[in-house]
C-alpha cells in the first residue's frame, strides 16, 4: 500500500508541475538555511565537550568594576595561582600558564631558527592533568615539573622534526631566544575534535622562572592582572560552584588593591565554565585570529532560519488546500470504496514527506552554493564534510520528517474531511473559511517578509552611517605601520627617516595606537580643578609631536608639547569638561596626578572617536614616550588625496622595510580600513539581513504566484463573463489583486510596529546612530507592495488578455 | 437482505426544507436485480447514497444483512461498504492518476488483500470484462464504454454481495449501454443482488422488479418476472 501512496504521490507531484516547483523551492530554501545555520550552531556548541569531567572545569578570571563602566580580564594575578590550593577546598586540580611566545626558537639537530612562532604557552606539571591528551611519546607523569622542558604536539613535532618520528623526538634539544636550553620529553596529537585551546608548544613554567625570561613584563603582584596569566581550576565532582565563588570572592576581599578601591573600582575573580570560552566575548579566545562565538547572533541565525523554513512550509500548506478541490474526487472515489481517514490522511503525509524530500535533496545543492557565499561569516571548518557526522544525519532526518508533518498535517485534515457523495456528484462548492486559514497564513509570510525588508533598509542605513560619519580625525590616505615591540628605538627612528624622505609623503610621525583602535591603554588620574579633587578614567595616546599632524587633530587651546619625551598633556575635549572646566583654555596649565607622578596639562585638542561608533567619545590625553616601548608604530599620510599614486609609495615603504627587517613582514594598516573593521560585525549582519530578506521576500512571492494562479483558474469563468459584459483589463486586474493587496495592507501594519521595536532595541547598541526615519518604512512598503503587483501581473495579465469565448467554451 | 422502513431524508438550507425521501420502506431480497426511477428530484440518488452507507438519513430503519445500520458511525459503515458493497457511477469516476489495473486493484487494497492475490484477481475481472489490454493505460486515455467497464470491474473485483449502480449507462451511447446492461445481468446471475437507479425504461427491463418514486415516495411498484 505505501508503494501506492508513493506511486501516487509522484505522479502527482509530476502532474501539477508548477505548484510541486514552487512547493520543493521553497521548502529548499528554507531547509537549506536551516542546515547551514544548523551547522554553524552545532560547530559552535561542540568546542571543548570532549574532556573527562569537562563540566568541572572553570578559569578563574578577573572582573573589574570602576565608576563609569566595568572591564574583564581573561587572567588571574599571579599569586592566586598558589594561594587557591591552601584557601579553596573544593580544587580537584589547579594549573596556571602563561601565554607568552619566545622571539625565537632554534632546533639544535638541524640548526634551523623559526621566529615569532604563536600557539606556544608555559605550563605548569598540573596542565596534563587537567587537559587529557593522547601520549604518543613520553609519559604525563611528571611532564613539564623541572625547568627546560618541552612537550610539543604532532603538528609542532612535525614542523621542528619532519623526518623523525615522536620516539627519536623525545630528548631533542631545543633552544629558545637564542640561550635558552631546553629538551623535548613528549609528543602529544593535536585533539582530533573541536577545542579552543589551540597550543601546540608546552614550556615548562619553571624554565620560565629560572631563565630570567619572567622579566619580560609579568608582575607577581596580586594587583597586577594580565591576560596572559591564565588559571584553570577542576572542582571536586559534589562542590558546589556557588560556594567556591564565595569563598573566591573572600579572597578578593583580601587581597584588594587599596589604592584602585580608593577610586571606587572592585576586583572580583570569577569562575568561567569551560563551554563559555567559546562564547564569551569579554574574554576572548585564545585564537586572536577569530573573534567568539555568539550566542545572540546564533540565536537570530536559528530563527532566520525557523522563519524561512515556517514560510516554505506555509506555501505548502496554502498550495495544497487551494488545490484540494482538484483532489476531491479522488478522495470521494477511496472513500466510498472503504478508506478509513487515517489511510487517507498517511497517504497525504507520504506525498508531502515525498516532496520534502526532493526539497532536502535540492537544499544540499544549495548548501554548498550558501556555504561558498558566506564564507566570510561562516567559520572555515564548517564546511559539508559535516554532513557525514552520524548525528547531524540523524538531526537532518527528524528536520525532514517534522517538516513533512507540519506541512502536510492541515492539508491532509482538510482533504479528508470531504465528504463523498457531494464530491462525487460534483456538489462540492469552495468553501470561504478554508480559505480565510490560508489568507492568516499568507498575511503571516507577508509579515516577515515585510520586517526583513525594514529591517535590511535600516541596518544598511546604520552601516552607511556609521562608515562615512566623520571621526574627527583624518580617516583618508592615511595609513601605518607597526614594527615588533622588540626591535630598537633607533632602527623604528632609521626605518621613519627614510620613509619621510619619500616625496609622496605628506607628514609622518612616531607612535603608539592610531587615534581609534581596538586595543586602549588607560589608568586612573587625578586633579585638582580649584574645587574640588576629581578621579576619572584617562586614555592615553602615545605621539610625537607630528602625530595631530598627520591625523588633522585640531589644537582647540594651549601649544603642542615642547619635546617627544616631555612629561605634559594633551587632553581631549571631553576630558577637560570631565574635569570640570567650561572652556578649554581654563585646562591649561592645570596638573594632573596619574601613578604618584604629577604632569601639567599644556593644550585642549578637538574630540575624535576613539572606538567604533557604538561607544562614546572618553578623555583621552596625547603623552609622548614617557616609557619604553610605547613609540611602536609608525604612522604617515599621503601627498596625494588619490588612490591611485599611491602604490609606488607604497613598494618604496615596503623596501625600506625589507632593508631594515629582513626577516619579519611587512604589513601595511590603512585608517579607513581599520574603522572598517570597527563594523565588521553589523557588516556581517548587513550581509545576512540581505540574504534573509531576498529569501523570505522570495518564498512569500512564490507562495503569492501559486495562490494568484489557483484564483484565476477558480475565477477563469467569472473573468470571461465580466469581460463579455465589458469590464476593462485595469479594472479585472484590480479585481484578482484587491484580494491580496489588502492582506499585504494587513501584513504591513502589523510588521511596522514589530520591526520598529526591534530596530530600537538594535540601535541602542550604538551611541551615534542613524534615524528610524518614516520613509524607511515608507520604502519598505512600497517594496513589497511592487514586488506583489510585478508577480501578481505576471498571471494575471495573461488571463485577462485571454479571449473570454474560450474560457466560457472550457467550463 | 436489505430492509428499509419509514426512511426519511431532509435537505435544510437557512429557509426551507426540502424533503428527500418521506417515510420510503422496501425490502430486497438476495439475488434480486431492482431498477429506481422516477423524475429528476425524486430521491432517487439519495436513496442510493444511504443504501450505500455514504449518506445518513434522518429517521426510519435500515437492515442490511440482518443487522441494523442506521445508527452506525462512519468507520462502521466504511468497513461494512468496503467488504460488501460495490458501486458504479454515471460519471465512472476512476482516479485520474492511477492506471487501469490500480483503479480496480484499489478495493482489494482497503481490504487488505495480499499482492499476489490481487494480482490473481485483478487480471480474472480485467479478463472477464475485455480490457486485459488496457491495463496500464490512464482513465484519459479509454472510451466511455471502456471506462465504465473498468468502473464495473472496480465495483466487483471484490466479490460484493451488493452492486449499487447510479445511471451507469447515462454517459454511453446504446451500444456501449446494452454492454454494460449484459455485465449487470451477468453478474446477478451469477448471484449478486443489484439495485440500479435509471431514467431509462430500457435500461429497467433488464431488472426483475421496478420501484418508481416520486417525491421522496414509493409510487408504483411491478415485478417484471
Amino acid at each position: 500500500m505505501i508503494r501506492n501512496y508513493f506511486k501516487i504521490a509522484w505522479r502527482n507531484l509530476l502532474e501539477n508541475k508548477l505548484f510541486s516547483a514552487i512547493n520543493i523551492i521553497s521548502l529548499a530554501i528554507g531547509l537549506c538555511a536551516s542546515f547551514v545555520i544548523g551547522l554553524i550552531v552545532y560547530y559552535d556548541f561542540t568546542f571543548d565537550t570532549f574532556h573527562s569531567g569537562g563540566d568541572r572545569i572553570y578559569r578563574i578570571t578577573s572582573n573589574f568594576k570602576s565608576l563609569e563602566k566595568d572591564f574583564y580580564n581573561s587572567g588571574a594575578p599571579i599569586p592566586l595561582g598558589t594561594s587557591l590550593k591552601s584557601t579553596i577546598t573544593n580544587i580537584d586540580v589547579t594549573s596556571s600558564f602563561f601565554t607568552m611566545s619566545p622571539a625565537s626558537i632554534k632546533i639544535v639537530n638541524t640548526n634551523q631558527k623559526y621566529e615569532y612562532l604563536e600557539k606556544t604557552i608555559y605550563a605548569d606539571e598540573n596542565y596534563f592533568d587537567l587537559f587529557e591528551y593522547q601520549w604518543l611519546a613520553g609519559t604525563p607523569e611528571k611532564a613539564l615539573a623541572a625547568p627546560y622542558e618541552v612537550i610539543l604536539t604532532k603538528n609542532r613535532a612535525k614542523k621542528y622534526f619532519p623526518t623523525l618520528n615522536p620516539e627519536q623526538i623525545v630528548g631533542q634539544s631545543l633552544i629558545y631566544n637564542d640561550t635558552i636550553p631546553a629538551t623535548v620529553m613528549g609528543v602529544v596529537a593535536n585533539y582530533a575534535k573541536r577545542s579552543d585551546l589551540i597550543f601546540e608548544e608546552f614550556i615548562s613554567v619553571k624554565t620560565f622562572e629560572s631563565s630570567g625570561m619572567a622579566s619580560i613584563g609579568l608582575d607577581n603582584g596580586w594587583n597586577n592582572t594580565n591576560s596572559a596569566s591564565q588559571l584553570f581550576v577542576k572542582l571536586h565532582e559534589n562542590a558546589s560552584v556557588t560556594d567556591t565563588q564565595e569563598q573566591l570572592d573572600k579572597l578578593a576581599k583580601e587581597h584588594e588593591d587599596k589604592r584602585l578601591a580608593e577610586f571606587g573600582m572592585k576586583r572580583k575573580f570569577y569562575l568561567q565554565p569551560l563551554n563559555d570560552l567559546h562564547f564569551n566575548s569579554d574574554y576572548g579566545i585564545f585564537n586572536d585570529s577569530i573573534s567568539p562565538a555568539s550566542k545572540p547572533v546564533l540565536l537570530s541565525l536559528g530563527c532566520v532560519a525557523l522563519f524561512l523554513l515556517l514560510l516554505g512550509s506555509i506555501n505548502f500548506i496554502n498550495l495544497n488546500t487551494a488545490q484540494a478541490t482538484k483532489r476531491a474526487k479522488e478522495i470521494g472515489i477511496r472513500k466510498t470504496f472503504g478508506v478509513s481517514k487515517n489511510q487517507l490522511v498517511f497517504q497525504f503525509l507520504i506525498e508531502s514527506l515525498l516532496l520534502t524530500v526532493v526539497a532536502a535533496i535540492l537544499s544540499l545543492l544549495f548548501s554548498s552554493w550558501l556555504f561558498h557565499i558566506f564564507s566570510d561569516i561562516i567559520p572555515n571548518d564548517v564546511g559539508f564534510e559535516l554532513f557525514a557526522n552520524l548525528e547531524i544525519l540523524i538531526y537532518i532526518l527528524l528536520l525532514i520528517l517534522i517538516v513533512a508533518f507540519l506541512s502536510g498535517f492541515y492539508p491532509a485534515l482538510v482533504l479528508t474531511r470531504f465528504r463523498p457523495v457531494l464530491v462525487l456528484k460534483n456538489q462540492l462548492l469552495p468553501s470561504n473559511n478554508k480559505s480565510s486559514f490560508r489568507k492568516y497564513l499568507t498575511t503571516f509570510q507577508f509579515v516577515i517578509a515585510q520586517i526583513f525588508v525594514i529591517a535590511t533598509i535600516l541596518v544598511s542605513k546604520q552601516v552607511n552611517f556609521l562608515i562615512n560619519k566623520d571621526m574627527g580625525f583624518k580617516t583618508e590616505a592615511v595609513a601605518y605601520v607597526r614594527t615588533w615591540s622588540n626591535t630598537s628605538i633607533d632602527k623604528r627612528l632609521r626605518f621613519m627617516n627614510e620613509i619621510e624622505a619619500l616625496p609622496e609623503i605628506r607628514d609622518i610621525s612616531l607612535g603608539g595606537n592610531p587615534p581609534a583602535s581596538n586595543s586602549t591603554i588607560s589608568d586612573v588620574v587625578t586633579c585638582f580643578n580649584g574645587q574640588k579633587e576629581i578621579h576619572t578614567e584617562l586614555q592615553l595616546l602615545y605621539g610625537d609631536q607630528n602625530y595631530r599632524d598627520v591625523y588633522d587633530i585640531q589644537l582647540l587651546a594651549g601649544r603642542e608639547r615642547l619635546n617627544d619625551s616631555i612629561k605634559e598633556y594633551i587632553i581631549n575635549e571631553s576630558c577637560s569638561k570631565v574635569l570640570g572646566f567650561e572652556n578649554p583654555e581654563d585646562a591649561i596649565g592645570q596638573v594632573l596626578l596619574l601613578n604618584q607622578e604629577q604632569a601639567p596639562i599644556v593644550g585642549v585638542m578637538s574630540d575624535f572617536n576613539q572606538r567604533s561608533l557604538k561607544s562614546k567619545i572618553e578623555p583621552m590625553a596625547l603623552v609622548g614616550s614617557w616609557h619604553r616601548q610605547t613609540f611602536h608604530t609608525i604612522h604617515f599620510s599621503f601627498q596625494d588625496q588619490n588612490m591611485k599614486s599611491w602604490s609606488d609609495a607604497i613598494s618604496k615603504v615596503e623596501n625600506i622595510w625589507k632593508g631594515i627587517y629582513p626577516s619579519t613582514t611587512f604589513k601595511l594598516n590603512f585608517m579607513d580600513d581599520t574603522v572598517q573593521q570597527f563594523y565588521q560585525e553589523e557588516r556581517k549582519t548587513s550581509l545576512l539581513l540581505n540574504w534573509a530578506m531576498g529569501l523570505s521576500v522570495l518564498i512569500s512571492c512564490l507562495g503569492l504566484l501559486g495562490l494568484v494562479i489557483h484564483t484565476t483558474e477558480r475565477r477563469t469563468k467569472e473573468i470571461g463573463i465580466r469581460k463579455v459584459l465589458g469590464a476593462s483589463i485595469m479594472r479585472l486586474n484590480l479585481l484578482i489583486c484587491t484580494e491580496f493587496i489588502s492582506l499585504l495592507g494587513i501584513a504591513f501594519v502589523i510588521a511596522a510596529p514589530i520591526a520598529w521595536l526591534g530596530l530600537n532595541k538594535w540601535l541602542e547598541d550604538f551611541s551615534y546612530r542613524t534615524d528610524l526615519s518614516w520613509w524607511v518604512f515608507m520604502l519598505s512598503g512600497i517594496v513589497m507592495l511592487i514586488i506583489a503587483l510585478l508577480i501578481m501581473s505576471v498571471r494575471t495579465f495573461s488571463i485577462v488578455n485571454a479571449n473570454p469565448i474560450n474560457s466560457l467554451k472550457t467550463e | 437482505m436489505i430492509k428499509i422502513k419509514d426512511l426519511e431524508k431532509y435537505y435544510k438550507t437557512e429557509e426551507l426544507q426540502t424533503i428527500a425521501l418521506n417515510k420510503l420502506s422496501f425490502e430486497v431480497k438476495q439475488g434480486e436485480f431492482i431498477a429506481v426511477m422516477g423524475p429528476s428530484g425524486c430521491g432517487k440518488s439519495t436513496l442510493l447514497n444511504i443504501l450505500g452507507m455514504l449518506d445518513d438519513s434522518d429517521g426510519g430503519s435500515f437492515i442490511f444483512n440482518g443487522e441494523e445500520v442506521i445508527n452506525y458511525n462512519e468507520r462502521k459503515r466504511a468497513n461494512i461498504r468496503k467488504h460488501n458493497i460495490g458501486f458504479v457511477f454515471q460519471s465512472f469516476n476512476l482516479i485520474d492518476q492511477l492506471t487501469v489495473f490500480e483503479n480496480v486493484e484499489l478495493p482489494l487494497i482497503y481490504t487488505g488483500v495480499k499482492k499476489a492475490e490481487r494480482k490473481k484477481k485483478v487480471h480474472e475481472v480485467l479478463e472477464k470484462m475485455q480490457i486485459m489490454h488496457r491495463r496500464k493505460h490512464f482513465p484519459q486515455q479509454l472510451s466511455g464504454g471502456q471506462q465504465q467497464r473498468v468502473a464495473v470491474a472496480r465495483a466487483v473485483v471484490n466479490d460484493p454481495k451488493l452492486i449499487l449502480a447510479d445511471e451507469p449507462t447515462g454517459n454511453l451511447d446504446s451500444s456501449n449501454g446494452n454492454e454494460v446492461m449484459e455485465l449487470l445481468t451477468e453478474l446477478n446471475n451469477q448471484g449478486a443482488t443489484i439495485i440500479m437507479v435509471t431514467h431509462s425504461e430500457h435500461d429497467a427491463k433488464y431488472s426483475h422488479r421496478i420501484i418508481r418514486m416520486l417525491d421522496g415516495q414509493k409510487v408504483t411498484e411491478n415485478s417484471l418476472i
